[in-house]
């Protein structure tokens, strides 16, 4: 259609047709809009096909051409039924279930084993070291660490879900995943081995890195870069220029290991040379008369007999250490004995913290004495000391509570707001405080996460006592009635927290307490960081911006221009 | 209850959940997961047709209801639910599509320049009596986030000009224009040519 340009000058633009079929317009234009669409049948048509384009858009849109998706439904159904009781009968039964069966199979096979001389072990080490109870604990403890693993990608795919796009997520999870596999390879390529048997032979130099999964899983020849073993009996008899990363039931080295050890194993055998420092986890550790570590040593363990020769410091928890070799620089440990034999030499100062004094044979060459602090194992209730410091670590928790909630009001009042989800938060606390502790291990023994793994570790440890104070200030509320205000609350956390305090020195059910109350304050916290996670909205208005100027007339009615 | 019909709910003769709010502001969980009942499935096409996926609108359904727990103690029961209850997801939409930087530099700089064309009405004409609703939505669907979002805010939920105005950071005066310009693109989107947008969505 063409027009001139006089015409085209007398038509309404359409930015003028569009406000006048919203109602935008004030009246005097409204008239004259209106007076002109009586003449002018171009503008007519257009202001028609105007309001047939905003009943096309607003037909498409509200078509429901979709159903509620399931996960929308379901969580309505969450939103309709409290469920609270359920998992409160859930972990009730748990509860009993597990008092149950610890009264009626473990404590009588405690007594047994009392009976036939295990007194004084620790349970958990039995049955966990020893396979006493049960042999499945190796298969357990794998478990639990693919669950924790899970537990933590799962977190951070939920984190990183509300910062990016699903997809983009999912792909740097998994780029995350296989970067854990290969950045401790660097540029190098790696090689996998599965079988029996897997091993690398005498004759055989590995360029990069190499993956040995097997019953037996050997090392004969030369690997270059690292070697991750994961096997029932290793052995590295041959050459490694990288780290060696194992889980194995036994792992002995007897070649030399140019960089340095990380292992969970059962017994780890060191025969051979390893040039930097060695971190490990295991019931027996041996450092044979031959073998030789460059650096330090860092060991959880049952029992650590030192033949051979360390180059810097001994960090030990553990029950008993003997020291037979030479150890370059000081020794700490934190365990039930320490046993300094004549042929012992220990170049650096010697802290034990232990049940029992170190037995020191008078012929050992030590640079200075060693110092030794016994370990208490038991609360002395007799003591009016006892109660004095009862006092004063309620009022440090008073303190420690009143400092994070000043410093983080909004979260403190969302965690206490959360701990009175008590499933949920039971549930999580129970995942948190199994879960993390695990992850950061292996994250520490993976080389890659050691920072990551020690951050995860710290942050747990402070959150075991922030729980505490998050339970006090919902106890407080209890009491005292709710409050959103900060001081108030604050408060209320202090009393709350002196009766979790009082509740907690309870003799033998205080300690039950005191688990109860940090699972359930671990696990609100957790929900509150994990919805602070949650992006946040641009809050939304005042009510008073609802007034309308004029009615919207989207929909045509009103006004017939034509 | 049969599903109230988005945009529309405000309207006069449909009542406000007001005892279902003053049992939620009380913490009844009941009368929440009515009002989540009753309202979900609304806020979820808004929010699909207002952000780029499913699983966005999805996850957007879910925080606004997250969100509006928290803030039911704001809400002033004298005024419309609906309404309140839209603003604060096209709030939290907008915030997230803002979030991810994917409004075009363009959308922001064309504001001042009012488009004063007057386009040929019957070729409009023609394009809209051949487009059916679903090729509404797939064309929807490829304007940048500010378009999309007006369109959503004024034919969706009949937001006002103010409400669009505020939740978009625009001035008032400026509603029309993005308005226009979304239409512009949307027909581009349809067509294909640059006939009837001419001077519009560059």
């Amino acid at each position: 259609m063409s027009k001139t340009p006089e015409e085209q000058t007398k038509h309404l633009d359409e930015m003028t047709c569009l406000l006048y079929i919203e109602r935008q317009l004030d009246r005097a234009r409204g008239l004259e809009v209106s007076a002109h669409t009586q003449d002018c049948a171009d503008c007519r048509t257009l202001l028609r096909a105007l309001e047939r384009e905003s009943r096309l858009l607003t037909r498409a849109m509200l078509e429901e051409d979709e159903p509620l998706p399931s996960r929308l439904a379901q969580f309505q159904e969450r939103a309709r039924n409290s469920m609270q009781w359920i998992w409160g009968l859930v972990f009730g039964l748990a509860a009993t279930g597990l008092y149950a069966l610890y009264t009626g199979y473990v404590q009588p096979w405690q007594q047994q084993l009392e009976q036939a001389g295990f007194g004084g072990s620790n349970l958990l080490g039995l049955l966990i070291f020893q396979g006493a109870f049960w042999k499945g604990w190796q298969s357990m403890i794998t478990l639990l660490e693919v669950l924790a693993m899970l537990t933590l990608a799962g977190i951070a795919v939920a984190f990183f879900r509300r910062r990016i796009r699903r997809g983009s997520a999912l792909a740097l999870m998994f780029a995350g995943f296989c970067a854990v596999l290969t950045l401790p390879t660097a540029a190098l390529a790696s090689e996998t081995r599965k079988g029996e048997s897997a091993r690398v032979s005498s004759e055989e130099t590995i360029k990069g890195d190499i993956f040995l999964f097997g019953d037996r899983v050997k090392v004969d020849g030369t690997v270059e870069g690292d070697v991750f073993l994961f096997g029932h009996d290793a052995t590295v008899n041959g050459h490694v220029e990288g780290d060696v990363i194992g889980f194995a039931q036994t792992l002995q080295v007897d070649g030399k290991v140019d960089g340095n050890i990380r292992a969970f194993t059962n017994t780890l055998t060191i025969r051979g040379t390893v040039a930097k420092n060695v971190l490990t986890f295991d019931e027996r550790v041996n450092l044979e008369a031959a073998g030789k570590i460059g650096g330090s040593l860092t060991v959880f363990v049952e029992n650590l007999n030192l033949e051979g020769s360390l180059g810097r410091d001994l960090l030990v928890f553990g029950k008993h250490v003997t020291i037979s070799g030479k150890v370059g620089r000081g020794i700490r440990e934190k365990g039930a004995g320490l046993t300094i034999t004549s042929s012992g030499e220990v170049g650096g100062p010697i802290h034990y913290e232990g049940d029992t004094p170190a037995e020191v044979s008078p012929s050992a060459k030590l640079a200075s004495p060693v110092e030794f602090k016994k370990l208490e194992h038991k609360r002395d209730y007799r003591q009016g000391k006892y109660y004095v410091w009862q006092v004063i670590w309620a009022a440090a928790f008073v303190l420690f509570g009143l400092v994070l909630m000043s410093l983080m009001p909004k979260f403190s009042q969302d965690a206490v707001k959360s701990s009175e989800e008590y499933g949920a938060s039971a549930g999580l606390g129970v995942l948190v405080l199994c879960g993390v502790p695990i992850a950061a291990v292996i994250a520490c023994v993976t080389v890659v996460g050691l920072f990551i793994g020690l951050s995860a570790l710290f942050v747990w440890y402070g959150s075991l006592y922030f729980a505490q104070v998050i339970v006090g200030a919902l106890v407080g509320q209890w009491l005292m009635g709710r409050t959103s205000q900060l001081w108030p609350l604050i408060g209320r956390m202090a009393v709350g927290v002196v009766i979790v305090r009082l509740c907690t020195t309870i003799p033998v059910i205080g300690g039950w307490v005191k688990l109860g109350v940090i699972i359930w304050g671990l696990g609100a916290i957790s929900i509150a960081l994990y919805r602070r996670f949650q992006p946040v909205i641009v809050p939304g208005g005042t009510p008073g911006s609802f007034t309308q100027p004029l009615p919207p007339n989207t929909t045509v009615g009103g006004v017939q221009p034509a | 209850m049969e599903p109230l019909r988005p945009g529309r709910m405000s309207a006069p003769g449909i009542t406000e959940p007001t005892e279902a709010i003053t049992r939620a502001k009380a913490g009844d969980a009941e009368a929440w997961g009515q009002l989540y009942h009753d309202y979900a499935p609304a806020i979820f096409r808004f929010c699909r047709r207002a952000l780029p996926t499913r699983e966005d609108a999805e996850d957007a359904t879910m925080e606004v209801f997250m969100k509006l727990r928290g803030k039911l103690n704001q809400y002033d029961s004298t005024r419309s639910f609906t309404a309140w209850l839209y603003k604060v997801a096209a709030n939290h939409c907008w915030d997230t599509l803002r979030r991810r930087k994917s409004r075009q530099d363009k959308e922001t700089g064309d504001l001042e320049n009012v488009p004063l064309e007057h386009p040929d009405p019957s070729q409009l004409e023609r394009l809209i009596e051949q487009r059916s609703s679903e090729e509404v939505r797939k064309a929807l669907a490829k304007l940048g986030a500010r378009a999309r979002m007006a369109l959503v805010m004024r034919y969706y939920s009949d937001m006002s000009y103010d409400e669009i105005a505020d939740a978009l950071g625009v001035r008032r005066a400026f509603v029309g224009v993005v308005l226009l310009r979304a239409r512009h693109e949307l027909r581009q989107a349809l067509e294909g040519s640059s006939a009837l947008a001419a001077g519009g969505a560059s």
